[in-house]
Formats: structure tokens, C-alpha cells, sequence
């Protein structure tokens, strides 16, 4: 049984065109946001912490997530977000804030977006039918790979972070109302 | 898909005989009847076709007028050009292809812009530019998205208004104004880099704020 894209969408819903388009213009600013972010801890926390290289790492795959979806804004004819200047400052800030409270709290802070990004991923690729199997296909493999940078940044003692809880909670709740804007705007 | 392309060539067919009427009638839902009956349809066909009247009918128009502009953008040599050169070629080229019908193009002008038609041309002035855009092959996906058909929306409409009131032999003086403010909006992303380039070269603030802070140590980052 093959299932399309948008097909059982509800009035009220967007169209399968519009789902697809929010589908790419969310997933672009992500991982824009999400490379503000490394570069933000990073600036911070510089060459010679411990996680310096699994930041490098991690900051390298989120851009070629971002190469990959910005070739897909240009290609499909979607609009990108007007809340790029926002990521700009706030995944930037986001990154920089945590990395100042410690090594930890940065780890801790990409637990929470990382897992948030997750949930988000598989959500898509449920929406996603049979007549997009590369932009599916794409969505998995990411996915993976965000799975894979909170398990890193678990190893790294990030539930050992100061108020792990609380700023883990904060940083969830925000990056789902960004998710929420960007799907959008 | 075909059905939507068969109400698209109606609607296509519909406007291009209903142009020859409007510099008598004006864009109303009498032309429409007009072009309707001109083509041996119903004359209830016109306002079956666009149920939104004169304005639908005139967005209808913008549209069609983007879609022969990409056509003839994709037949033209657009990649041996620069990429200001291609959105001048591509804006005179979906203005010019309209000179018979001037009368036609200024009334739908002067509609769009009562207030109450303002989401209208909003909407089909921004999906023109848009077009331009699209068919000069640009690929942004950032702000800059935004910024350059803002600018564009600015150069076009100028351009369109200057045009209906031009005289000159083949509408240089036209080509002329455009010129001169696609020169305008160009400048401003170079100002832009200028001053990037300038509060690039400070150095990083967050760096020697986390050498001051107490509490580095405590999270095991290791002092330089």
C-alpha cells in the first residue's frame, strides 16, 4: 500500500505541497539553529576542553545537514524562514550562555535540543509518504546522526550538569516553539 | 493535474480576449462577459471562470505574465550573464511584453492599488518578483531571500509606473530609470559587507569572558 505525502489531510490542515514546503523550511532553520549553537559553545569554550573535538565533530555533520536542506530550499522553491536573524542571535547566545555555565551544562544543553530534534525527525518521517523515499530517506539518516550527538554528549557526564532538569526543561520548551515559528514563518 | 491546466488555459484564453475591451470598459465584470462572448462562450463564463471578479481576473493576468516571462527567461541565454544583468533583462522583459496592451495594464494598476485591493497586489507583485528572481537563478536561503525581493519589489514597481507614462522610442528612458535603481539596491549589500568586514576584525568577547569566570574550573574546562 503506498501512502503520498499530505494525502489525509483534514480542512483546517495544510496541503501536501505546504506540509512539504514546512517540512523543508523547519528542517533548514534547525539545522541552521543547530549550527549556531556548536559555534556558540565552541567560542566559548575554545580548542582545549576535553569535548572540543566531539563539538568539532558534531558542528561539521550539523553543516552538512544545513548544505543539504539549503540545496533543497533553492531546489524545491521553498520559502526560508523569516526567523533566520533570530537563529542568528539565539542559537548563537544559546550556545555561548551554556558553555559559560560549564563544559557540562553545554553537554546538557545538546541532550535537550538533540532529543527534541529527534522526536521531530520521526514525526516527519511519519508524515513523509512513498512519493518523497529521498527526502525520507534523509530525515532518517540525520535523525540518527542527532541521536547519535546526544548519546556523545551523555557520555560526557551531561546529567552531572548543574540544575540538569531545569535547563534541560527551559531549553526543550524553547526549541519546540522555534520548531513551532519556523514551520511557519 | 490536466484538469487544473484545462482551467488554467480557460482562464488564459479569457484574459487575453478580454484585454482588447478594458481600455474602454475598465477591469469589470463586464469585460469579463465580453471576453466570454467574444470566444462563442456563455457570457456567464467569464464570472464562472473568476469568481473573484476584476481582481482575480488582473492576478490572473500577473500570473500569466510571470509564467511567458520564465518561459522566455529559459529560452534566452540567461547564463552567459551577469546576475544584475539577468534580473534587468528579466524585469524589462515582463514589463515590455506588454506594450499593446499599456491601457489594459494601467487600469489594472491603478484597481490594485485602491486600499481595498491591497492584499491583491501585495500578493502578485511579490510572486512576480519572486519569478524574476527564480528564472535569475538565485539560490538564497536566508534572509538575504527576503532582502533582495523587498529591493526588487521596490526597482519593479518604480520601473511600472515610470513605464506607463514613458514616450520615448522604445521605452529607453524606461530602461534607463531601471538601470539606475537596480544600481541603487545593488549598492546596499556592498555597504553591508563593508561594515561586516569592519566589526569582524574585533576580537571574540565570549573568549575572555570565560577566562575570567570563577566557576570554569569547577566544570572541568582546563586554563589555557
Amino acid at each position: 500500500m503506498t501512502k503520498t505525502t499530505g494525502e489525509d489531510h483534514m480542512p483546517g490542515d495544510p496541503s501536501p505541497r505546504e506540509l512539504l514546503e514546512r517540512i523543508i523550511r523547519v528542517d533548514q532553520a534547525g539545522e541552521y539553529g543547530a549550527v549556531r549553537i556548536y559555534q556558540g559553545q565552541r567560542a566559548v569554550l575554545g580548542r582545549r576542553a576535553s569535548c572540543a573535538e566531539t563539538l568539532r565533530h558534531m558542528e561539521e555533520q550539523e553543516r552538512q545537514h544545513l548544505d543539504c536542506f539549503t540545496r533543497l530550499v533553492a531546489e524545491r522553491r521553498v520559502r526560508p524562514t523569516l526567523m533566520q536573524p533570530l537563529w542568528h542571535v539565539m542559537g548563537f547566545a544559546l550556545g555561548a550562555g551554556t558553555a559559560l555555565l560549564g563544559e557540562r551544562a553545554a553537554m546538557a544543553c545538546t541532550v535537550a535540543v538533540e532529543e527534541v530534534i529527534d522526536e521531530h525527525y520521526a514525526r516527519q518521517a511519519e508524515q513523509l509518504g512513498d512519493d518523497e523515499p529521498e527526502l525520507k530517506q534523509t530525515v532518517e539518516e540525520y535523525r540518527a546522526h542527532e541521536v547519535a550527538h546526544r548519546d556523545a554528549a551523555l557520555a560526557h557526564g551531561a546529567e552531572r550538569a548543574p540544575g540538569y532538569p531545569l535547563l534541560v526543561s527551559a531549553i526543550k520548551t524553547g526549541s519546540r516553539l522555534a520548531i513551532w515559528l519556523s514551520e511557519r514563518l | 493535474m490536466s484538469e487544473t491546466h484545462a482551467m488554467r488555459d480557460l482562464r488564459d484564453r479569457l484574459i487575453l480576449a478580454a484585454l482588447p475591451h478594458v481600455p474602454f470598459d475598465g477591469w469589470s465584470r463586464r469585460v469579463l462577459r465580453e471576453a466570454a462572448k467574444s470566444l462563442d462562450f456563455d457570457e456567464t463564463m467569464g464570472e464562472r471562470a473568476f469568481p473573484g471578479g476584476a481582481v482575480a481576473a488582473i492576478e490572473h493576468l500577473g500570473e500569466l505574465a510571470d509564467r511567458r516571462m520564465a518561459e522566455a527567461a529559459a529560452a534566452a541565454d540567461l547564463a552567459s550573464m551577469r546576475l544584475t544583468e539577468r534580473v534587468a533583462w528579466l524585469t524589462r522583459r515582463r514589463i515590455e511584453a506588454w506594450a499593446d496592451h499599456r491601457e489594459a495594464v494601467r487600469r489594472a494598476v491603478t484597481l490594485l492599488s485602491l486600499p481595498t485591493n491591497g492584499a491583491a497586489a501585495m500578493r502578485t507583485t511579490w510572486r512576480t518578483v519572486d519569478a524574476i528572481w527564480f528564472a535569475a537563478g538565485d539560490a538564497s536561503a536566508d534572509f538575504g531571500y527576503y532582502t533582495k525581493r523587498a529591493g526588487l519589489v521596490a526597482v519593479y514597481t518604480a520601473t511600472l509606473l515610470y513605464w506607463l507614462e514613458d514616450e520615448s522610442d522604445g521605452f529607453a528612458d524606461s530602461w534607463a530609470f531601471m538601470r539606475r535603481r537596480l544600481d541603487e539596491v545593488s549598492s546596499l549589500p556592498k555597504m553591508r559587507e563593508a561594515v561586516r568586514q569592519r566589526v569582524g576584525s574585533l576580537p571574540n568577547p565570549l573568549r575572555f569572558l570565560a577566562e575570567k569566570m570563577p566557576a570554569r574550573r569547577h566544570f572541568g574546562v582546563s586554563r589555557r
